[in-house]
């Protein structure tokens, strides 16, 4: 068990670090000119040789880029990742005063997929074929086709019109004003939970199905116990454990989704930053938010393997 | 003065062939052919658009400005007295091109590098796989959103941007099918009459990997529309004033406190009906062309 954990910890390391050389060369090295990002294509041909050395110079990209690289590795390491073009506060400011409004929406969005998603998933594997079936398997098919944030303005807009609510656009922390803070995340919660819900709902149903057709589900009824405890007890934890695996995988679906979710709400969340960041084509804040949502979309994976891992002794043991 | 007829049944002709999928797929999934009709309805209009459009997308009336809709206008107009309209319509045209764009280059760099992968196996598959490993770790926007910054916008950058988060997908797919495929009896026997690797690779093993590539790209349409609009909306799609879903949807948050219902709902509504439209079909064709596959996810 403990030689699982600790081989999955160190290709994740690995896999981290080639992450960040990844993003390292995305952001500085493909064709785009840092400047150019920076100033835009018009403002790029406005500046004289002289001035664009001396911007490089400043911003430390005139270095070789390996030296720049590792320069950008230690900030990490510091846990201050650099600085703004536009602002004051460094990266590492940022991450403590708005993570936690992101961090906060991710988990009760995957609460609110779990508790939407399996219970239509049970009914919908239950009674397959039914109208409450063909209903669930329509409205899953339906959630996957509509972009979350486009609800998420609908909701803002509704709200709006009818009854004249919007939620605060500052942010509130949980300790200080939990119900500003509730008011604030609900919204892009609920939003990014029902995507989720949609394909755990599909998952779920088809992992019960299966389960429900093995012997042992069978033994089980035959030996009399009722069919409720059978599911309860018998099916449902096997047919579940497909369904963490895939949550795990859908936390790309919400930390991706957390951007333009965060902009139709206006969210005061990392998500929103990175628009912020990609409108002022801040490219040294971009870099930090693509590696730090990489990198902690590769630690949930490795967290979620490792539970499956505890849970099912078969994978352990392979 | 019967003429019989003789000789040999002519064989079906491709055309034939095409025609008789196309009306198997109506009767054993008449949904998803239903489907298949709003896409190719989707389709028409987005090729069609100069004539379908009532007025020019980016000609601007300022007689007419954010008004909601009327008979003149059907779905309104914009801050600019745009018509919402029409706008949706061209809007479809940036939407389908960066969607087939991206998904026909990524699939298919992604199957090629799965095909060589398969094949050769060894050193070069470990290290493809530790690359495809590190494109995966990105949330598919999140990259696409870098790569479309750092090269700048234009419909290039996003269709490339896009097409790049779809590698990973083909190389994995076609990886596991060329390595079921490599342990057949017809590739040995290819192998012991003395192929060499070019002819194996495209003669005999590429043939076999047409369906999965097939189901792939078409269930990978709907992401693509999907994350272009959402590109568009957070401003590093295809920049205004071309219009796009997503940059609609951008430009009426920018509208106003409280922006006009009708710039909210329809460029939406357009986004959920084509990805709908895609997806159904594509579970369709995956049913058709591989029944085992029918049912999952």
């Amino acid at each position: 068990m403990y030689s699982y954990i600790a081989r999955r910890l160190a290709f994740g390391t690995l896999t981290v670090v080639g992450v960040s050389i990844m993003v390292f060369v995305i952001m500085r090295i493909l064709p785009g000119d840092p400047l150019v990002a920076i100033f835009g294509m018009e403002g790029f041909t406005k500046l004289t040789d002289a001035q664009r050395a001396a911007y490089m110079h400043d911003l430390g990209l005139s270095d070789p880029l390996w030296m720049q690289y590792l320069a950008w590795a230690k900030t990490i390491v510091q846990g201050n990742f650099g600085h703004s073009f536009f602002r004051a506060e460094s990266v590492g400011e940022m991450l403590a005063r708005r993570g936690p409004i992101t961090a906060e929406i991710a988990i009760l969005s995957v609460i609110l997929s779990w508790i939407v998603g399996i219970p239509v998933a049970i009914v919908s594997a239950l009674k397959p074929n039914t109208a409450a079936d063909s209903a669930a398997r329509f409205l899953s098919i339906l959630f996957l086709a509509i972009p979350g944030f486009w609800v998420g303005m609908l909701i803002v807009l509704g709200l709006l019109f009818w009854f004249g609510y919007r939620a605060p656009l500052t942010g509130a922390s949980l300790f200080a004003d939990p119900w500003a803070n509730f008011e604030v995340v609900i919204g892009p919660a609920v939003v990014l939970g029902l995507g989720q819900a949609a394909y755990i709902a599909r998952m779920g149903r088809s992992a019960l199905l299966e389960v429900i057709r093995e012997d042992y589900v069978r033994t089980a009824r035959a030996k009399g116990l009722n069919r409720k405890l059978v599911i309860a007890w018998h099916a449902l934890p096997n047919a579940l454990l497909p369904v963490i695996t895939l949550s795990g995988v859908l936390m790309g679906l919400v930390l991706a989704g957390s951007i333009p979710v965060e902009r139709a709400f206006a969210t005061p969340g990392l998500g929103f930053a990175m628009f912020t960041a990609v409108s002022e084509r801040d490219i040294f804040v971009m870099q930090n938010l693509v590696f730090l949502y990489a990198a902690v979309f590769v630690l949930l994976n490795i967290a979620i393997d490792v539970t499956i891992a505890v849970l099912d002794p078969r994978i352990r043991l392979r | 003065m019967t003429a019989t007829i003789t000789g040999p049944i002519a064989p079906p002709s491709r055309l034939s062939t095409a025609w008789r999928g196309i009306a198997s797929l109506f009767r054993r999934a008449p949904l998803s052919a239903f489907w298949g009709v709003i896409a190719a309805v989707i389709i028409a209009m987005a090729i069609a658009a100069p004539a379908v459009a009532p007025y020019p997308p980016i000609k601007a009336d300022f007689r007419a400005m954010q008004k909601p809709p009327s008979e003149k206008h059907w779905f309104g107009t914009d801050q600019v007295g745009r018509d919402t309209l029409s706008r949706v319509i061209y809007g479809s045209r940036a939407s389908l091109t960066v969607a087939f764009g991206a998904v026909l280059f990524g699939t298919t760099v992604g199957a090629l590098w799965g095909l060589a992968c398969g094949y050769f196996g060894g050193r070069f598959d470990m290290v493809s796989q530790r690359l495809i490993e590190f494109l995966q770790s990105f949330p598919d926007l999140i990259l696409a959103m870098a790569i479309a910054m750092a090269l700048g916008g234009g419909i290039t950058t996003v269709i490339v941007a896009i097409a790049i988060t779809r590698i990973p997908f083909g190389g994995r797919v076609i990886r596991a099918v060329v390595l079921s495929l490599k342990e057949m009896q017809y590739v040995e026997a290819a192998r012991g009459i003395g192929a060499g690797h070019a002819r194996m690779m495209f003669r005999h093993i590429l043939p076999q990997c047409v369906a999965p590539y097939l189901i792939l790209a078409t269930t990978h349409l709907g992401v693509a529309i999907v994350i272009e609009a959402s590109l568009g909306f957070l401003g590093v799609g295809i920049p205004p004033p071309e219009p796009t879903w997503g940059n609609m949807l951008s430009d009426a948050l920018n509208a106003g406190l409280v922006p006009p219902w009708w710039l909210v709902l329809f460029p939406g509504v357009a986004i959920t009906l084509t990805v709908l439209a895609f997806n159904l079909l594509g579970d369709g064709i995956r049913d058709l062309l591989d029944p085992r596959l029918r049912g999952s996810v």
